[in-house]
């Protein structure tokens, strides 16, 4: 275990460094991109290899204890961030909201108990991997969006105009960001068909409303909402963020928040 | 997703979007689909299943208005939306993606009116005759289970440390409709299928001690095994008051296992006790049996034939099942369809 955790301290630091960067750039009016984008895929690749180590010592993947799927979560998070920042620049600024949100990911992690928890024989199916990789698709997705939404508010608060002047107008990011809900919708959707698959033959039921199924649905509600909210009413940009931020918080706590006050079958850790 | 569309309003709407041109529909209809059609609606109706489905979880009763109304309320603003919204007509994918939800809607609603879910257990060597422990059921599902039978065959469950269990092989057999023996090996997430019933095994298993009970009255001996509280979880009350068939005798008997079945400090499997000594007692009367012994009692005579194993079963029957899946492929499938074509018209920054 102390060689997974040592890697895994070393990503942390290298992701802290890139994300401080990255803010640093932002309020400073620097543009340390490259050596923002190299530090923080150096930590992806340190996290992989602590989550590598992992999985080889304990025989299964980081699902079970929350110590686990915070740092899954972290990982699979910091890659769409990666992704983001390297694939659509105009929005790099960005990075100064959503950073802040994986830093506090990472503290949580590190407060985490690292101990290992049983792997029980229903997760031992390829629907494990299928639901999990589309959960983590939405919600990287979703905090991408929620990273562009936070820039949308502190400029329409008046905070940091000239810092984030470099972005494109809010009605631009608007668009991004429900483009991206979009994106969400569509992976959230499939999370919860590759879950109900998975229960079917799990538990016997596809669908039992246990309170992360019953979660899982109300974020879907919420982003349903948002998505048809903006096209009925012609929402605000503002407006647009907020119900954007109200969707990542339901969905961060049916994540990281259910799993582990459950007592029903359906929770991290069986 | 139901956008609005910048195309020209037709002349008589208030919905939002453009009203498919019918005009061999009535002024009144039209007004009362267009109502039923609105995205305004839409958002209620998410706003009320998002309470419905709060209120169904915080009821100590489970209740189903408050989910069922506003499902039905869904469909009916998707099928108004579907027949009245010229949108539909010129992008096919969000056509499909709203006809797969409807028939997602109507499919649940199918399922719950047909489905069941019962337990039994079945001892080793014993076949399943249609007789569930418990079940509930959808008011029209027609019970089919005396058509079915599969023999237990036995199992092997393994443990990790810390008696946690692992996976379970359970060999199953039944007799195919040509009446040729079929096995398989069946687990918590491998059903045996049988006419669209799924058997799965479940954590509940344990003991059966088997019996044979003679009448005094010359009438046909009966075989039988009773089933101990499931274990490890009632390691410690390994006991059960039972009645021999027709004796009105209330007979407590217990299984007494001097040995480690699942050891907590290492990997183990269930398995029979290599030693047991198992406890008649009527009244005042106390035995101490192993296999093959019998004891005298009013009406007849038991005889104890040995222990077995016994297997807890869940089955599940809902007919939707493939078709909800084809429908929810469905609907990703245009969903992503349609959202590619919409993103890729244009780009987000033009």
């Amino acid at each position: 275990m102390e060689l997974e955790l040592r890697i895994l301290w070393a990503a942390i630091v290298t992701y802290v460094l890139g994300g401080s960067l990255a803010i640093f750039g932002v309020v400073l009016k620097k543009r340390p991109e490259r050596a923002v984008l190299a530090l923080v895929t150096l930590g992806l690749l340190l996290h992989t290899a602590s989550l590598g180590v992992r999985w080889e010592r304990l025989g299964h993947g980081p699902f079970i204890t929350l110590f686990e799927i915070l740092s899954s979560n972290l990982w699979s998070l910091t890659l769409a961030f990666v992704l983001a920042y390297w694939r659509i620049p105009q929005i790099r600024p960005a990075a100064a909201v959503l950073m802040p949100i994986l830093f506090v990911m990472m503290g949580w992690l590190m407060l985490s108990h690292p101990g290992e928890g049983h792997f029980p024989p229903t997760y031992r199916t390829p629907w494990l991997y299928i639901h999990i990789g589309f959960g983590k698709v939405f919600l990287g997705a979703v905090l991408v969006a929620v990273g562009i939404s936070g820039v949308v508010l502190l400029r329409s608060a008046g905070i940091g105009v000239e810092k984030f002047a470099r972005l494109p107008d809010n009605a631009r990011l608007d668009e991004l960001s429900f483009r991206l809900m979009a994106v969400g919708l569509i992976f959230e959707t499939l999370m919860l068909v590759a879950g109900a698959i998975w229960a079917q033959d799990a538990w016997g039921r596809y669908w039992a409303w246990d309170p992360l199924e019953t979660w899982a649905f109300l974020t879907w509600l919420a982003l349903a909402f948002a998505l048809h909210a903006r096209i009925t009413f012609k929402t605000r940009p503002q407006t647009g963020a907020v119900m954007i931020i109200v969707v990542f918080v339901l969905a961060f706590l049916t994540f990281f928040g259910v799993p582990f006050i459950s007592t029903s079958p359906h929770k991290g850790a069986i | 997703m139901r956008p609005r569309s910048a195309a020209p309003a037709a002349p008589a709407r208030a919905s939002g979007f453009p009203v498919a041109d019918d005009s061999r529909m009535s002024p009144t209809l039209h007004g009362a689909l267009r109502a039923l059609a609105s995205l305004r609606l839409t958002l209620a109706i998410l706003v009320a299943l998002a309470a419905g489905i709060v209120v169904s979880y915080n009821s100590e009763v489970r209740t189903t208005w408050s989910l069922v109304v506003p499902l039905a309320l869904f469909a009916v603003n998707l099928a108004a939306a579907v027949a009245t919204n010229a949108v539909f007509r010129r992008q096919s994918a969000l056509l499909v993606f709203h006809l797969a939800l409807i028939a997602i809607v109507l499919l649940v609603a199918a399922g719950r009116l047909t489905y069941l879910k019962g337990q039994l257990e079945l001892g080793e060597g014993e076949t399943f005759s249609g007789e569930l422990k418990e079940y509930e059921a959808g008011p029209l599902h027609r019970l089919r289970l005396g058509e079915l039978a599969f023999v237990n065959e036995g199992f092997r469950i393994e443990y990790a440390k810390g008696v946690r269990r692992g996976h379970t092989w359970n060999n199953v057999a039944w007799r195919d409709a040509g009446g040729r023996w079929q096995r398989a090996v069946i687990g918590d997430q491998d059903p045996l299928v049988l006419k669209g019933y799924r058997f799965y095994t479940s954590h509940n298993k344990g003991f059966a001690p088997t019996f044979l009970w003679i009448p005094d009255s010359g009438a046909q001996p009966v075989l039988g095994a009773i089933h101990l509280p499931s274990y490890p979880i009632h390691e410690y009350s390994q006991a059960l008051e039972w009645e021999p068939p027709g004796s009105g005798l209330t007979l407590w008997t217990g299984l007494q296992i001097d040995e480690v079945i699942l050891d907590p400090e290492k990997p183990s499997e269930f398995r029979l006790p290599r030693v047991h000594r198992l406890v008649v007692r009527y009244g005042e009367n106390r035995s101490e049996m192993q296999a093959g012994d019998r004891i005298k009692l009013p009406g007849g005579t038991l005889e104890y034939q040995g222990l077995r194993s016994w297997m807890g079963y869940t089955v599940f029957y809902d007919w939707t099942l493939p078709w909800l899946f084809a429908a929810c492929a469905l609907a990703v499938g245009s969903l992503g369809v349609h959202f590619w074509r919409k993103f890729a018209a244009k780009p987000w920054d033009a």
